[in-house]
C-alpha cells in the first residue's frame, strides 16, 4: 500500500516534467509553479545570509566580497529573471482571479512574458558587465 | 487556458485570496525594496556601516518589516497550492499546514530580530 502511495507521488511528479500535449497555459502553470519554488528558496537563503549583519561589520563585508563572485551574480540574476517572470504572470493571475479579461488571456500571457524576456535582457545585460 | 478558481479538496477560499492579494502587494513593496535599496541608497547598501545608517530611517525598518509579513504569507500560501498538487489527504495536510505557520512565524520574527539588529549598531549598541 506505502509502495504504491510512493510510486503514485513519484509519477505525479514526473508527470509535471512531461512536455507533451501541453497548452500554453499548462506551460504557464508550470513556469508559475518553476519560479515560485526557486524564488521561497532564494527568499529563505536571503534571510539566512542576512543574519550576517547581526554578526557584525566583518561578517557582512566578508559575505559582501564573496558575493562578486560571477557565479553568485549568475545565480541573483536567475533570481531577477524567475521574479519577473512570476510577478508580470502574476498580474495575469490575479486579474482572471477577478474575472477581467479571461477571455484574451491567453494572449496576455504572450505580451506579458515579451515584456519578461526584454526586462530580463536589459538586467543581465547590466549585471554581467557592470 | 481555464483558470477559473475552482477550488480543490483542502483549497480554502480565503487562503486563495489571501494569496492573491499578499501577491499584488508584494509587487508594490518588492519593487520599492528593490529600487530604494538598490538605487536610493549611496553605494547599494554594500557595507555593514551603510546597512546600520539606512536603517536609522524608521520608515525604512517598518518598511522592510511589512514586506517581510507580506512575502512570507504569499511564499507559504503559494507553497500549500503547490503542496496540494500531489493530492495530500487531509491529516497530511493539517501537518503541512502547522509546519508552514511555524515555518512563517520563526522567519517573521527572525527577521524582525534582525531589524532591531541592525537598528541597534547605530544606537552603538
Amino acid at each position: 500500500m506505502q509502495t504504491k502511495t510512493e510510486r503514485n507521488l513519484f509519477v505525479k511528479i514526473l508527470q509535471w516534467f512531461d512536455p507533451r500535449s501541453r497548452q500554453i497555459g499548462t506551460w504557464a502553470f508550470i513556469l508559475n509553479r518553476i519560479t515560485a519554488l526557486g524564488l521561497t528558496l532564494y527568499l529563505f537563503l536571503h534571510l539566512i545570509i542576512l543574519g550576517n549583519l547581526a554578526q557584525g561589520p566583518d561578517a557582512y563585508d566578508a559575505f559582501i566580497n564573496f558575493a562578486k563572485n560571477p557565479i553568485v551574480i549568475l545565480g541573483e540574476l536567475l533570481v531577477v529573471v524567475g521574479g519577473i517572470i512570476h510577478g508580470l504572470n502574476g498580474i495575469r493571475i490575479g486579474l482572471t482571479s477577478f474575472g477581467i479579461g479571461n477571455a484574451y488571456q491567453k494572449n496576455l500571457f504572450i505580451g506579458l512574458m515579451v515584456i519578461a524576456l526584454i526586462i530580463s535582457v536589459v538586467f543581465a545585460v547590466r549585471m554581467l558587465t557592470a | 487556458m481555464n483558470v477559473q478558481p475552482s477550488l480543490r479538496p483542502n483549497e480554502n477560499v480565503w487562503l486563495w485570496l489571501l494569496k492573491v492579494l499578499s501577491g499584488g502587494l508584494v509587487l508594490i513593496l518588492l519593487a520599492v525594496h528593490f529600487l530604494v535599496n538598490h538605487y536610493l541608497a549611496p553605494e547599494g547598501l554594500l557595507s555593514h556601516a551603510e546597512v546600520v545608517q539606512y536603517y536609522q530611517n524608521p520608515i525604512v525598518p517598518i518598511m522592510e518589516g511589512i514586506f517581510l509579513l507580506v512575502v512570507l504569507t504569499h511564499a507559504l500560501t503559494g507553497m500549500r497550492g503547490i503542496i496540494m498538487d500531489l493530492n495530500p489527504n487531509q491529516s497530511v495536510m493539517k501537518i503541512i499546514d502547522l509546519l508552514l505557520i511555524i515555518v512563517g512565524v520563526v522567519a517573521f520574527f527572525y527577521g524582525i530580530y534582525l531589524i532591531f539588529a541592525i537598528v541597534g549598531y547605530g544606537r552603538g549598541a
